[in-house]
């Protein structure tokens, strides 16, 4: 490690920033952070790390965890930045010791040089608990800083005890040491690893030593042993915790009276659906109707377009080798330089804001882990858990958002199907305002034939695909945080990155698409689409022309609805015209998102599916009511 | 006697004995969850249940809960 460059200065230490989920870690970060320096997905997955500076040093970001093995992708990822690190700024909840001091114990048995940030110090008061603090440092052996990372108390003292970061010389740990193969020159941290039967460590292990003469390490996996090492942790915990935790008087709080409510299905439900309520308002009707008309008709029809046209038709030529550049830059489908910035700056932009800010507060808060509760009997049936509620949810909303948000859905399996149901069933707001408009037209029956034809759709495939896709659902299991008031700063801090994010990803990739899509049009493809399409419509009872609303349908949903209403339908036929062009094929802007989030096979899996489906369901009603 | 945890009724108290999933058992161990006394804190029917210990609140699926035995106790 010779030179400088600008990401690692070689004088500086890489400090990992470690804890369980919701301990207040981000805000440690940030607090700590001299500069912001950079958020991305950790290589090859959808987990996003944060990077910052600290003087010379390096502060990075983990996934909250409560223990390093391989049970989870933000798992692997925090045990891999932790055994890079140099030093771990450990972050726990102070009302939450009982289950924090199990990860802390852990890295001290790896040997990890650390510093233990005791946060949230102002609520143990309300939790009824009194910490002692030296005792605690005492008793771990490393610097322990009370802090309340909110209101930036106890940072500067942290700062000044990063330096000090240490471990025990030895941990109880070690005994079973002795039980691994001597021939192999481990660390500490991989000796921990492995006599707690971490499959990756495992892995590694064999990998490496199938180069040697005898090959495999029996024994090395031992489910059994990790029991023991665990327990033995755990106990090690409890000792710490009856030293240095004096339990006060406390009371229910509001939050936990709140969070039983939410809780019970017969008030759960109501406070879910005017949650909901709100979302939809919110991200459906006021930012992805009113606000992105005004946007789009108002910005870019009065101004930006017709001043791009302006500028590039005369910078171009008047020439015939000219005029293929010109259509893909200005087309009015899809162009380039015209419709697709109007699209991700003025549809997705406000959109993606809109939709951060509500989960933001949602994550904030601590409701969505009580609506994956409330919710979870349900989706049980269809192979997901609870946490699968969000993407639901969202998708009403904007699909291609509720994409990203199934990042949030436990397995890739669940993730597969959660994706499908929203590219298939879920109409989005955008659609659904049109839709809703034409279908008040033919009367309340068919607004609910709508909807019952959409929710049986939803329960078939998701019972399909819980079926055909390999393996089984996973259970929900998750913990409920305290229920709090959501913190402005934080709420506005997460959109922020997370809007800055999206952009740097999903711009390029819809240009891209865009750029495809315009020169098959150019190319005279979609009018080829178009005839290919006359015996589907056929079969639908429509006339040839809905082609041309399917087609319009590929690039948005709500132009294939809004395309419904130029045509002369009766009542059954738009009833059929518009469940089709519900169940068909997501967006572009969901594709694209589908085929980064997913991959590119699952994507097309569920295009074609989606075209099925659609003809399928819409051939069948026809048949009942044409 | 061991009963599954999907059949516990709020308020109860109970130990954890077996747990089916290794990877589930791992996770309850961490959190603590083995170690001794839980509480039962609310539980939908044919659905999750929510459990208690030393302020720490999970909530547990009822796929997973089934393959859970549990040991009620007397709350001390």
């Amino acid at each position: 490690m010779t030179g400088t460059d600008a990401d690692h200065p070689a004088d500086g230490q890489t400090i990992a920033l470690v804890g369980c989920p919701n301990v207040g870690k981000s805000v440690v970060f940030n607090a700590l952070a001299d500069t912001y320096v950079d958020v991305s997905n950790y290589p090859g997955t959808t987990v996003e790390t944060t990077v910052g500076r600290v003087g010379e040093d390096t502060l990075t970001d983990t996934p909250g965890v409560y223990g390093l093995s391989s049970f989870s992708a933000e798992e692997r990822i925090a045990k891999d930045i932790v055994l890079d690190a140099d030093v771990v700024v450990n972050v726990v909840d102070a009302t939450h010791l009982d289950r924090d001091l199990f990860l802390t114990l852990q890295l001290l048995d790896m040997g990890i040089p650390t510093v233990v940030a005791v946060n949230m110090m102002d609520e143990t008061a309300a939790a009824g608990i009194d910490i002692d603090v030296e005792g605690l440092e005492a008793r771990l052996g490393v610097p322990v800083v009370p802090t309340v990372a909110v209101t930036g108390d106890g940072i500067d003292s942290l700062n000044d005890r990063i330096g000090e970061a240490t471990a025990p010389e030895t941990t109880p740990v070690a005994a079973w040491f002795e039980a691994l193969p001597e021939d192999l020159a481990l660390s500490r941290a991989e000796q921990t690893l492995l006599v707690e039967a971490d499959t990756d460590t495992a892995e590694q292990l064999e990998a490496d030593s199938e180069s040697m003469a005898d090959g495999g390490q029996p024994g090395v996996l031992d489910e059994t042993r990790r029991e023991t090492v665990y327990g033995q942790r755990r106990d090690r915990v409890s000792d710490i915790t009856d030293a240095v935790i004096t339990v006060t008087d406390r009371e229910e709080s509001l939050g936990e009276r709140i969070s039983d409510l939410m809780i019970a299905p017969r008030t759960g439900t109501p406070i879910a659906l005017a949650t909901l309520g709100v979302i939809y308002v919110l991200i459906g009707d006021l930012v992805a109707q009113r606000l992105v008309d005004v946007i789009e008709t108002r910005l870019f029809g009065d101004y930006y377009t017709p001043f791009v046209q302006a500028v590039v038709g005369e910078a171009l030529p008047d020439t015939a080798w000219a005029d293929p550049l010109r259509y893909v830059l200005l087309n009015e489908n899809l162009g380039l330089l015209t419709v697709t910035v109007q699209y991700v700056l003025g549809v997705l932009l406000p959109l993606v804001v809109a939709f951060y800010l509500a989960i933001g507060v949602l994550e904030d808060s601590g409701v969505l882990p009580r609506l994956a509760v409330l919710t979870d009997r349900g989706l049980d049936r269809i192979g997901l858990n609870g946490r699968a509620i969000v993407p639901m949810i969202v998708g009403v909303g904007c699909v291609t958002m509720a994409v990203i948000t199934t990042r949030m859905v436990g397995s890739r399996r669940d993730r597969l199907i959660a994706t499908g149901l929203l590219g298939l069933a879920i109409p989005c707001s955008a659609q659904l305002g049109v839709i809703l408009g034409l279908l008040a037209g033919l009367g309340m029956v068919w607004w609910f034939a709508y909807l019952g034809v959409l929710v049986a759709v939803f329960g078939v495939a998701g019972v399909v695909l819980d079926r055909v896709l390999p393996g089984e659902g996973q259970g929900l299991i998750t913990e409920l945080p305290r229920m709090r008031v959501p913190r402005p700063e934080n709420v506005l801090r997460k959109t922020a990155t997370r809007t800055r994010m999206f952009l740097r990803e999903a711009a390029p990739l819809f240009a891209v698409t865009a750029l495809g899509i315009s020169v098959l049009d150019y190319a005279g493809a979609l009018t080829t689409i178009e005839r290919g399409l006359a015996p589907v419509t056929g079969v639908l009872g429509v006339p040839a022309s809905f082609a041309q609303v399917l087609i319009l349908g590929i690039i948005r949903r709500d132009f294939a609805a809004a395309g419904m209403t130029d045509l002369q339908l009766g009542a059954a036929q738009t009833f059929v015209g518009l469940v089709v062009i519900t169940l068909f094929v997501p967006c572009i802007l969901s594709m694209t998102m589908i085929v980064k989030e997913r991959d590119l096979k699952s994507g097309l899996v569920m295009w074609v599916g989606s075209w099925v489906v659609a003809f399928g369901v819409g051939a069948v009603l026809a048949g009942v009511l044409l | 006697m061991t009963v599954s945890l999907s059949t516990l009724d709020r308020g109860e108290h109970f130990d954890i004995d077996a747990v089916g999933d290794p990877e589930v058992r791992a996770k309850l161990l961490r959190l603590g969850f083995l170690d001794g006394t839980v509480e039962c804190h609310r539980r939908v029917p044919n659905g999750p249940v929510v459990l208690r210990r030393n302020g720490t609140t999970l909530a547990i699926g009822h796929r997973i809960a089934e393959d859970i035995t549990v040991t009620p106790t007397d709350p001390t």
